[in-house]
């Protein structure tokens, strides 16, 4: 705990200017012939209380873009930042605290623990952190996800939609700056898609979160902000106030 | 399908591994205990050879019975007499008569010289060389009264030589002699450990009480005669009572006494290789199962495109054929180096070995595959059974490992093993039957093995509790872990649980033990002082002693106490005998029936009513004996006796004993004095010369004889840990499984924010928690055995039954702690994690 102190995070950061940011971003896999430019000098910034999409073709680089980002994976060069902490600068400790304070997640799949009741894992960050729950939010989060009475339930006894949700309220509880979401609706149907979908736009528009959001489906990212595009590790382009049309054009261009 | 298993195996190589180390100590342990023996019993055999290889025949009394003890049987000397007679038949070169007895060094610093266990012997030096097995290697022989030849072992371990001046006990008051040679024994130092002091022929027939007598004559025949006719020759001037047999046959008889000592050593070994094996089952049986689990999608595939159930089940056996075959090599390999360092460690100990080759026979190569890869396959049937009954269909879906299984059929046949176990146990232990008890125990092992995961989720949480409220998430997640797959953490257990069922019932079974020989000792002896041989294992003292104690002012009454073979109704036993004048003040003797000290003064015998009843022998019973001096001739029973496990059953006065045996070295002196001041320090000093003896208060020689319980429970601990280890490395295994099938829940929760401490906090406590499971059913189920044991031997002299709830909970918290640190690689591979690489798995 302390250690993210002593290495110059503050808590009450000013709520203009980017939740997160890239600085020319280079991660290259293998090396010599073999070597794979995953992220090819990449810049962006992904901004304070907006929902933010990041889309582009497989192999685009879009996913090693938010590992990162998010310290799951530590970039060749440039820099990232969560607020004004620069993550390259963190050792694992650093990391797992930073993930865990600062950043929620939302992945495709298997995003919650088996061994775990959903309001177990909901409140996992603050239990690993030793830090008490807002009950008030928690109670919140969960009877606007719709899964108050499913609480008690051990994962393989949730619908998958109901896991995804269970996932979003344990991102959310924390009140992170910043929440990562890959392909969160990837395995979803399509009603249960558009649920979560809403929801995330909500939680951005009625709470002020900051959500980036990985997709390939342009229907998701028409819920977003801001559309990023990338292709061959490098940004390409980007579009505000998205629909799905201007998004399925945008991705046509890109050859995706 | 051959390449598919040998592919598996090559995929699951780590795993795979850890099961084979399993194997590879039980193999190590099989047969590194064959290829000692086997080659002890070699150079012995050789040894015997060598040192009778000169001699044609040797002449000696008939045994009046043969005595299985592993002592030898006990022959009457003979008469000095014989030996020009014998000198005079047509074809006998050479002909030595030839005594033997105690004689035991003392050092220069005054303690006498011990030998762990081997025999303190003295003998008649020979001066042929072609004669004796000793040779000079310094000095020269033996000639006057004053001279000793002593064995270059014991010259060199306490820097004596020729020329030095050396204390020896003897059976009659210890005397000084000077050093005139330093002797071998072929091509050793000693012989197997025992000192040797030879003695000029008339000395030691002096010394050893046998003066006019020899207990052999060696004989050794002209070139080129016909060694039958001059064996007639010799038998026809021999007296009755007297034989002549060849020396190969001395050297057989000996051989074979020494090899029913190393059977009982190689048994001994082998029973704990065995429980090695059975536990290393048990973690086998579940890394198998664990395997197969994870494999299910692939076998189920293996299953889609054509194979057939019986290829599937072969493919799981082979390769734990393989693994077994692989791992008993490499216990094979292993087993040899250990047979080299146990021979050091002997060594080490003062026992110098003759030196012989190591003896690697096709026995042991065959014991050890046999039993490596037989353990390794049917440890791995029921795994393999398990993987038959995948259907094809589960390649396509999500078919879980660790799915919950009715465990309705486990509870039946778990329960049927168990009781039919307990059954098994219970004959076994009355009857007495050690096959039916070991039998019974497998089967009871077994049993509670399938029981086991009835209980462990709700064991599993009630131990994680603790843990939960100590370590927070990280507990409370191994907790979860460990009640995930309730029969996963059973089988893991089970290794644990055998080990610790073991060491419980051996620590149940000693402390019994131990408070039975106190109170024994409490309601057998009521003597002040008790003098015994110093080292245990010692073959007796100086008959001297107790007229000498007799003499210190204070001492009231002395008992001197003789053991000795005799042949009582058929069948071999001991014969104890004290004096009848002092019985009352010495020995507490509770009479069932009959007179006490008066029959014994009468030349009768008194029996304890447990050999009276399961004799069928009463007051007034007529019992025939045997001696081997005396030979054959009956003894009226005078009386019966309640237990008295010092005194054991069969019991003669002094006067008797002495009259049917040749010069018996007294096992123990007891003592009752006034209680006046300072006579325990007179009774010591009066001792003095005897630095063999140990003078005890009747406290200190209980003391004495729980130590050595205690140190022959610490050996059977020492024995036991082997097994330990390998129920150790079967939850290490487990823990590498799960790490490994958790791969991607582990990162995910590092993905949330779970630190590397965290993550090792959380396998730690479901290590402890597997760990404590099989420790607590083992220590239960152990303190039941040590108790059925305990009872089952109350005849036997096992009075008390104690449970020791101290040693028993230092085993659950010593359990606890083997358990952490099983976790320490898991748990740190399980950190080291690539949070990527683990969410990106699937």
């Amino acid at each position: 705990m302390t250690s993210i102190e002593a290495q110059g995070i503050e808590p009450g950061a000013p709520p203009s200017g980017a939740a997160a940011r890239a600085v020319d971003l280079c991660k290259t896999y293998g090396k010599g012939d073999a070597a794979v430019r995953a992220l090819d000098g990449i810049s962006v910034e992904f901004e304070r209380g907006r929902f933010t999409a990041v889309m582009g073709p497989s192999g685009s680089g879009k996913s090693t873009l938010m590992h990162c980002m998010a310290g799951l994976d530590s970039p060749t060069s440039g820099q990232a930042f969560v607020g004004d902490q620069e993550i390259g600068q963190l050792d694992d400790a650093g990391l797992t605290q930073l993930r865990r304070d600062r950043i929620g997640f939302v992945f495709q799949s298997f995003n919650l623990v088996p061994t775990l009741t959903a309001a177990e894992n909901i409140t996992l960050p603050a239990d690993l952190a030793g830090k008490p729950v807002d009950k008030e939010w928690f109670d919140f989060l969960v009877g606007q996800l719709g899964i108050a009475d499913r609480l008690d339930h051990r994962p393989s006894e949730l619908s998958g939609g109901q896991q995804q949700r269970a996932a979003c309220a344990r991102a959310l509880i924390g009140r992170p700056d910043l929440i990562f979401a890959d392909e969160p609706t990837g395995n979803l149907d399509s009603n249960a898609s558009g649920e979560m979908l809403a929801f995330l736009r909500r939680s951005v528009t009625e709470f002020g979160q900051s959500i980036v959001m990985v997709t390939h489906d342009p229907r998701g990212a028409a819920h977003a902000d801001r559309v990023v595009f990338l292709a061959d590790g490098k940004l390409v382009d980007e579009l505000l106030a998205p629909t799905a049309d201007t998004v399925l054009e945008q991705m046509k261009n890109l050859g995706g | 399908m051959w390449k598919v298993t040998v592919s598996g195996l090559l995929a699951h190589k780590l795993r795979l591994a850890l099961t084979a180390v399993a194997i590879v100590l039980g193999v190590t342990f099989i047969s590194g205990t064959l290829v000692l023996t086997d080659t002890l019993r070699s150079t012995f055999t050789s040894l015997f050879s060598n040192i009778y290889q000169n001699i044609d025949f040797e002449v000696r009394g008939t045994a009046a019975f043969t005595d299985s003890s592993g002592i030898g049987s006990v022959r009457k000397a003979i008469p000095e007499s014989i030996l020009p007679k014998v000198r005079q038949v047509h074809g006998v070169s050479i002909a030595e008569g030839t005594v033997t007895g105690y004689a035991q060094f003392v050092a220069p610093d005054g303690k006498a010289v011990t030998t762990g266990g081997a025999p303190t012997i003295g003998v008649s030096f020979d001066t042929h060389r072609q004669i004796s097995a000793l040779q000079l290697s310094d000095g020269t022989a033996p000639t006057s009264p004053e001279d000793v030849a002593m064995d270059r072992a014991t010259a060199t371990k306490y820097h004596f030589a020729v020329g030095d001046r050396v204390k020896i006990l003897l059976i009659g008051p210890p005397q000084t002699f000077t050093i005139s040679g330093i002797v071998r024994f072929g091509s050793a130092d000693n012989l197997a450990g025992a000192t040797l002091a030879a003695f000029a022929t008339p000395t030691a027939q002096h010394i050893f009480g046998l003066d006019g007598k020899f207990d052999a004559i060696d004989v050794v025949t002209s070139p080129g005669v016909d060694k039958a006719a001059v064996r007639q020759g010799i038998a026809r001037v021999l007296p009755a009572g007297t034989e002549v047999v060849t020396g190969q046959t001395v050297a057989d008889e000996q051989s074979s006494a020494i090899n029913q000592a190393l059977g009982f050593f190689s048994t001994a070994l082998l029973v704990f290789a065995f429980i090695a094996l059975f536990v290393g089952g048990f973690t086998i049986f579940n890394t198998f199962s664990i395997i197969v689990g994870q494999r299910t999608r692939e076998l189920a595939l293996l299953r889609i495109v054509g194979a057939s159930r019986r290829q599937v089940f072969r493919s799981v056996l082979l390769e734990a054929a393989l693994v077994g075959l692989i791992a008993s090599l490499i216990g094979l390999g292993l087993g040899v180096l250990a047979a080299v360092g146990l021979e050091a460690l002997l060594k080490a100990f003062g026992i110098t070995l003759p030196t012989g080759p190591l003896v690697f026979q096709g026995r042991t190569v065959v014991a050890a595959l046999v039993v490596g890869v037989g353990v390794t396959v049917v440890s791995a049937v029921s795994p393999a059974r398990r993987a038959v009954r995948i259907p094809p269909v589960a390649a396509l879906g999500d078919h879980r490992s660790d799915q919950v299984e009715s465990l309705g059929r486990r509870v039946i046949i778990g329960s049927v093993i168990g009781i039919l176990g307990i059954a098994l146990l219970a004959i076994g232990l009355t009857q007495p039957a050690i096959e039916l008890v070991g039998v019974g125990a497998v089967a009871v092992f077994l049993g509670i093995g399938m029981l086991a995961p009835v209980v462990a989720r709700p064991m599993s949480s009630m131990l994680g509790r603790p843990l939960a409220a100590l370590f927070g998430i990280s507990g409370k997640l191994g907790r979860e872990n460990s009640m995930r797959s309730p029969r996963r953490t059973a089988q893991t257990s089970s290794a644990l649980m055998v080990g610790l069922a073991l060491v419980s019932t051996i620590a149940v079974f000693g402390a019994s033990l131990s408070k039975s020989a106190t109170s024994s000792v409490d309601n057998a002896i009521s003597a002040d002082a008790i003098i015994s041989p110093s080292t245990l294992g010692a073959f007796g003292f100086s008959a001297a002693v107790g007229p000498a104690v007799a003499k210190v002012p204070g001492v009231t009454s002395v008992s001197t106490v003789y053991n000795g073979r005799f042949v009582a109704a058929g069948k071999v036993s001991t014969l104890t005998a004290v004096s009848a004048k002092d019985l009352a003040q010495t020995v507490i003797l509770r009479m069932d029936s009959g007179a006490g000290p008066a029959a014994l003064a009468a030349g009768e015998l008194l029996i304890d009513t447990t050999t009276a009843n399961a004799r069928h022998l009463g007051v007034g019973s007529v019992v025939p004996v045997t001696f081997a001096l005396t030979g054959r001739s009956t003894m009226r029973v005078g009386g019966v006796f309640k237990p008295n496990t010092p005194l054991g059953s069969y019991l003669a006065g002094d006067s008797f004993f002495l009259q049917h045996f040749a010069n018996p070295l007294p096992a123990a002196v007891l003592v009752r004095t006034s209680g006046a001041p300072g006579t325990e320090a007179a009774i010591v000093k009066a001792v003095e010369v005897y630095p063999n003896l140990k003078v005890q208060t009747r406290a200190e020689f209980q003391k004495t004889q729980q130590a050595q319980i205690n140190q022959l429970l610490g050996l059977i601990y020492v024995l036991l840990a082997l097994a330990i280890v390998i129920a150790l490395i079967g939850i290490v295994n487990t823990l590498m499984l799960s790490v490994f099938e958790r791969t991607h829940e582990i990162g995910l929760l590092r993905a949330v924010g779970m630190r590397r401490r965290q993550v090792r906090s959380m396998i730690r406590s479901e290590s402890v928690i597997l760990s404590l499971f099989g420790a607590i059913i083992g220590v239960l189920v152990g303190t039941g055995l040590g108790v059925a044991l305990a009872i089952s031997l109350k005849q036997q002299g096992i009075t008390d039954v104690v449970v020791p709830i101290s040693s028993l909970v230092v085993f659950l918290v010593l359990s606890g702690l083997l358990g952490l640190t099983a976790a320490t690689w898991p748990a740190r591979r399980a950190a080291r994690l690539d949070v990527l690489a683990a969410i990106a798995t699937e």
